[in-house]
This record gives C-alpha cells, sequence and structure tokens, in this order.
C-alpha cells in the first residue's frame, strides 16, 4: 500500500474509534462547562443506547417478513438500524430531561464530591438492572446490511463501509449541536452560561430551560453513541463504564465546555489510541491515560478549554 | 462500636444527664478509641459469625479487618481533607504486588512483607499525589481514575511479564512471622476462642494500630488543618498555611494506609489478582467509604462490614446483590450523608435528648 494509503487508513480507522468518544465527550463536557455538574450517570445514557437501539433494531428490522412482501429484501435493505438510531436519541433526550430535573438539579449546590458519588451510583444501578433483566453475557449487535461490504477510493486503498457510515453520522449530529449552540437563542444562554452562569441568572434569563434543553441533547448524542458504537464495542453492562472514562479523558484534553474541544479531544486520543494498536498493542491503553495525565499537566484548562471548572 | 453499649435503664435516667456528661468526658480520650478497637476485635467475630446466613469461618472477620484498614486511610482523604480519589486501587494493588514479588524473589516474613508494600504505596502516592494535587474537584477525581486505570493497564500488558498479565500473581510464599511462628498457629483454651490463630492476632493487631494511628493524626493539629481544608480551603490559605503540602500529606498518609492494607492482603490470599489494581476496586472503597459514614475513624469500620457482608453473603442469596448495594448506596449519599455511623450516631442523640428531657 502506498504512504497516502496508509495515512488515509490510519486516518479513517482513528475516525471511526474518535467519533463514538466525542459523541459521548460532548454532553459531559457541555454540562461540565454550563452547570458544573459531573454526571458520571451520563455512561447510562450510553448504555440506554445501546440496548434500547438493539431492541428497536431487532424489532424493525426490513430483513424480515415485512420487508420481504414489499419487496425491499432485495435491495439488502436493513431499516432496523436507522430506525434505531432516530428513535433512541428521542429516548435518552427524555431520559435526559427526567435525570437533569430529578437528580441533577438537587445536586447543583451541592458539593461536586455528592454529584460524582450519587451519579456513579445511579449506574451501578442502571448497570446491574441491565444484568437483571437483559444478562450479562455478550450479545451481537450486527452491523446493518447496507452498511457491510468495503468501498474503494481508488488509489487510497479499500475500506469498510462501515467504519465510513459511523465517521458520517457523526459528522452530521455533531454539525447540527454546533450550530444548534452557535446559532439559536437557547444555544446563545448556553455559551453565556458556560461564560458566567450568574450573570445570566442575573439578566433575568431562566437558565434552567436552556439547561434542561442542553441537559437532553447531550443525553440524546451519548444515545446516538451507543447505537453507533453497539455494532462496534461489545454489548455487555460493563461496556458504558468502558465508554466513559475514554470519554472524560477527552473532555478533559480537549477542554471543558467546547464542542471543538470535545472533537480535538476525539480525535487525538483516538490517534494515540489507534497508532498504539497498530505498533504497540499492550501500550495503547497506557498511552491514552498518559496522554491525557500530560496534557493535563501541561495545559491544565485543556488544549481548547472555555472555562476553568477547578475548586 | 463499644459506644453503642449505652444504653441507660430506667433507673439510671434519672441522673442520666450526668452520666451523659461523663461518657462524653470519656469518649473525649483518645485511648478510648483504641480500647474500643480492641474490644472490637475481641468480640465482634463471635457476633460476626453468628449473622444469618454466615458459613463461612475466620476468613471473612480477616478480610474485614484488612479492608477497614484501607478505607480508615481512604477516609483520612475523602472524610477529612475532602478529597476524592477515584484511584486508590493504585496504592492498594500496587502494594499488593510489591509485596507479592518481595516474597517471591527476597524472603516472604509478613511484617517485612508489609513493610515493603507500605514503602510503594508511600512512593506511588508521592507521584501520583504531586501529579493529580496541581488540579481540585473533579479533575482530581479524573486524574486520580486516569493514573488509577493507567497502571492497571500497565500490569496488565507491558508489565505482564512480571505481574502475571491477566493470570494474577501466584507466587507468593509467606513465612513464619520473624521466621519462627507459623501464621496458622492456633492457640488454646480460652485464649483460642478469642484470638484463633496468629493470622487473626496479625490482621486484628494492624486493625487497631490503624485505627490508633488514624485518631492520633485525626486529633493532632496536623488533622484539624485537613478539616479546615475540606471546609474552606481558601481561608487556611489565607491564613498563611501552605494549602499544597497538607493535601500532599493527607495523600500520601492515605497512600499508606492502603499499602499496610494492600500488603496485608496478599499475605491473606497468598496471590495478587490484576483486579485489584481495576477501577472496580477504587470504587469499591468509595462505597465502602462512603456508606458507612465519613469524617469519623469507625464510620468506614462500619462501611466495611456492610459491604463485605453484602458481597460476600447476601449476593449467596440475592443474584442481583450490587443492585441493593447502588440502590443502598444512593439513598446514603442522597438522604444520608453521614452514612451507617451518622444515622447510628444521630438515633443516639434523638435517643439522648428525649432521657434528658424526661429527666428535667
Amino acid at each position: 500500500m502506498s504512504v497516502a494509503g496508509s495515512i488515509v487508513g490510519f486516518a479513517i480507522q482513528t475516525l471511526a474509534v474518535s467519533s463514538i468518544y466525542i459523541l459521548v465527550a460532548i454532553g459531559l463536557s457541555i454540562t461540565l462547562g454550563t452547570l458544573k455538574f459531573v454526571n458520571f450517570a451520563h455512561a447510562a445514557m450510553y448504555l440506554a443506547g445501546v440496548y434500547v437501539g438493539l431492541a428497536v433494531a431487532l424489532e424493525l428490522q426490513f430483513s424480515g417478513d415485512l420487508a420481504g412482501s414489499i419487496g425491499l429484501e432485495s435491495f439488502g435493505l436493513d431499516l432496523g438500524f436507522l430506525a434505531a438510531l432516530a428513535i433512541v436519541p428521542i429516548v435518552t433526550f427524555g431520559l435526559g430531561l427526567l435525570m437533569e430535573r430529578f437528580v441533577a438539579r438537587p445536586f447543583y449546590d451541592r458539593p461536586d464530591t455528592d454529584q460524582i458519588l450519587v451519579t456513579f451510583g445511579i449506574l451501578l444501578i442502571v448497570q446491574e438492572l441491565i444484568r437483571a433483566f437483559v444478562g450479562g453475557r455478550s450479545i451481537t449487535f450486527s452491523r446493518p446490511d447496507w452498511a457491510e461490504g468495503a468501498i474503494s477510493l481508488g488509489p487510497l486503498g479499500t475500506y469498510a463501509s462501515w467504519r465510513l457510515t459511523i465517521i458520517g453520522i457523526t459528522a452530521v449530529l455533531v454539525l447540527a449541536v454546533y450550530l444548534y449552540i452557535e446559532y439559536t437563542d437557547v444555544g446563545l444562554a448556553v455559551r453565556a452560561g458556560t461564560e458566567d452562569a450568574e450573570m445570566v441568572n442575573l439578566l433575568g434569563i431562566r437558565a434552567t430551560r436552556p439547561f434542561l434543553v442542553i441537559f437532553g441533547v447531550g443525553s440524546g448524542l451519548a444515545g446516538a453513541a451507543g447505537v453507533v458504537g453497539g455494532p462496534v464495542f461489545s454489548v455487555v453492562p460493563e461496556v458504558g463504564v468502558g465508554v466513559l472514562v475514554p470519554a472524560f479523558l477527552v473532555v478533559v484534553v480537549g477542554g471543558v465546555g467546547s464542542i471543538a474541544g470535545s472533537v480535538v479531544g476525539g480525535l487525538l486520543i483516538g490517534a494515540v489510541e489507534v497508532g498504539l494498536q497498530m505498533n504497540a498493542p499492550t501500550w495503547s491503553s497506557v498511552g491514552i491515560y498518559a496522554l491525557a495525565a500530560v496534557v493535563l499537566l501541561v495545559r491544565p484548562a485543556g488544549l481548547m478549554g472555555v472555562v476553568e471548572v477547578d475548586e | 462500636m463499644s459506644e453503642q453499649t449505652e444504653t441507660p435503664t430506667s433507673a439510671e435516667s434519672a441522673d442520666a444527664a450526668g452520666l451523659f456528661d461523663r461518657w462524653d468526658a470519656l469518649r473525649e480520650r483518645e485511648s478510648f478509641s483504641i480500647l474500643g478497637a480492641i474490644a472490637f476485635v475481641v468480640v465482634f467475630p463471635m457476633i460476626f459469625t453468628n449473622l444469618p446466613a454466615y458459613n463461612g469461618y475466620m476468613s471473612l472477620v480477616e478480610l474485614i479487618y484488612i479492608w477497614a484498614i484501607f478505607a480508615i486511610g481512604f477516609d483520612l482523604l475523602l472524610g477529612y481533607t475532602g478529597l476524592l480519589s477515584f484511584g486508590h486501587a493504585v496504592f492498594w494493588g500496587g502494594s499488593a504486588y510489591a509485596a507479592g514479588l518481595f516474597s517471591a524473589n527476597f524472603y516472604g516474613e509478613p511484617l517485612l512483607m508489609v513493610l515493603v508494600a507500605t514503602a510503594t504505596a508511600v512512593v506511588l502516592a508521592l507521584i501520583i499525589g504531586v501529579l493529580s494535587l496541581r488540579r481540585g474537584g473533579i479533575y482530581f477525581a479524573i486524574l486520580t481514575l486516569a493514573f488509577g486505570q493507567m497502571m492497571y493497564f500497565l500490569a496488565l500488558g507491558p508489565l505482564g511479564g512480571i505481574t502475571g498479565g491477566e493470570d494474577g500473581f501466584t507466587g507468593v510464599s509467606v513465612e513464619p512471622l520473624l521466621g519462627v511462628i507459623g501464621l496458622d498457629q492456633g492457640f488454646a483454651g480460652v485464649l483460642g476462642t478469642v484470638f484463633h490463630d496468629i493470622s487473626y492476632v496479625l490482621f486484628a493487631g494492624f486493625f487497631v494500630l490503624a485505627v490508633a494511628v488514624a485518631v492520633r493524626i485525626v486529633r493532632s493539629p496536623y488533622g484539624t488543618i485537613f478539616q479546615a481544608i475540606a471546609e474552606n480551603e481558601q481561608r487556611v490559605r489565607f491564613l498563611g498555611l501552605n494549602v499544597w503540602r497538607y493535601k500532599i500529606t493527607a495523600f500520601v498518609l492515605s497512600g499508606a494506609f492502603a499499602g499496610v492494607a494492600g500488603g496485608l492482603h496478599t499475605i491473606h490470599a497468598q496471590y495478587v489478582a490484576v483486579g485489584s489494581l481495576f477501577w472496580i476496586t477504587s470504587g469499591d472503597i468509595v462505597i465502602i467509604t462512603v456508606l458507612g459514614g465519613i469524617g469519623s475513624v469507625f464510620g468506614p469500620v462500619a462501611g466495611t462490614v456492610a459491604f463485605l457482608y453484602i458481597e460476600n453473603i447476601v449476593s449467596g442469596e440475592i443474584a442481583f446483590w450490587l443492585l441493593v448495594l447502588g440502590t443502598l448506596f444512593v439513598t446514603v449519599v442522597w438522604l444520608f450523608p453521614a452514612g451507617i455511623w451518622g444515622i447510628v450516631s444521630s438515633a443516639r442523640s434523638t435517643v439522648r435528648e428525649q432521657l434528658s428531657e424526661d429527666d428535667s
């Protein structure tokens, strides 16, 4: 393979891994930036995405009888996955609203250690509930038929279309949320709240409503990440934490409160993970933590940090 | 625990107030906590082994002392200094590996193993503490979590040749205490019913020592400054004190407790699992300490008893014991921030107020 080809291959693999981290990290980052709320239970939203997504995909997949009767089967069209991708973010958006109203809000004024503890406890409960009802064994979340196979990029090599699909979906979602935060009133209030939450309240804007919405949006993205990540990572109850910890690293590396920071942090963490996986596999997990530690020590606010959430 | 013996009968309630005052004066004394810990290790096994569905023997009791040492140390950091570390498994697991490797490569004398384990934990705590304590609050939690996971993956992958990787370290060989007294040597007669064997004395002894040291630290001016930092760090800084120095001291001290516990655990289990470094172990110690009640020496002990009982005994009856534990944990964080020990204390003062009112 040509040099250009191997660079593109590395980039695509990195983008695919980073995508899932970025989607989870954005919600963490915004709630941390605006609300100063540390949400370990964000991993529960990812888990909800995986398991609800799996259920929806299995129920609605068009390779079933219904699809056959109207002739869609011949296209190899599997809409179950797309249906999951549409439904799950709405479900987790709702869960996010409930989470903000009933868990986060009572804890805004309590010490951040209490926030960490209560959300950690909720994550444990959700994880165990899944184990109780679905079981702890690994389940297969198969890729949609239309994303199987490979796409040729000419001289740059041939790549699994599934990876390109993940990258495409993530790009669309991240761009949508970015535009939403950058160009709407809700986004304005949120951005102002990131700078100075107290001032926003003094100006008479009830910060609670935008914050509620933003909590929902973050949860929606984490849910989408669950659907996208379902076929990539294993489907077990512990996978929530497995994604949460790197996502936290993405947030601290990129800088709290900024979508661009999450993207940059996600790409960096993904690149290190993929790069080491290719060259020194046993070091790949050590590497991302080392990277995060180094960045935090050199640039404590993160690479693109907007706010200090210290003290 | 011995504080619970305070249940005045109706005859005594006449001068209950006077009795309470005397009781308070007694409790204020440092030796009270140490005597309490000694009484605890004498009485506890008899009570504990008679709990419903208990079907183990002394092993679980010993395990409780070991984890309690870990929890007491963790509370010095979380409860007294207000710092939440999510990476304390490093000191527990790292010291456990150090003790195991020392016993396999040099000499497995138990006290030496504990010494090596503690020294390792102190060094690790110094390094990680200096790096993590540059940031406060949530960053501190995430940084300690990151360093913890880094060590876990190091032991699992690159250092797998030394640590045994996924299989854990199995080469532990524990020699007799001081070279002559076998750990499984039992006692005869009354001594036997209370102290069972040398290994029980070893673990219980370290537990009493840990309580004594923790009480000494908490009562010292140094410990008072820890608490002042937890309450208002800025005020302490304005007083001209070097906050960072006290924080790193608290961090290293709590690491040392975890090191003693980790070393003892290697002696107890004669095996080191790589899971001892995993973030779940860090989570366990957080749950134990918070469940029992932070900011007291006996709270973490109560938490350890509750956690290990649920983990080892209740889990046999209820398949989803972690669900029970999680719910219990969230309830405590949400409604009873003072934990189990806090509930006991407040119940005690309610009873006491009631009695005092009857009195007047």
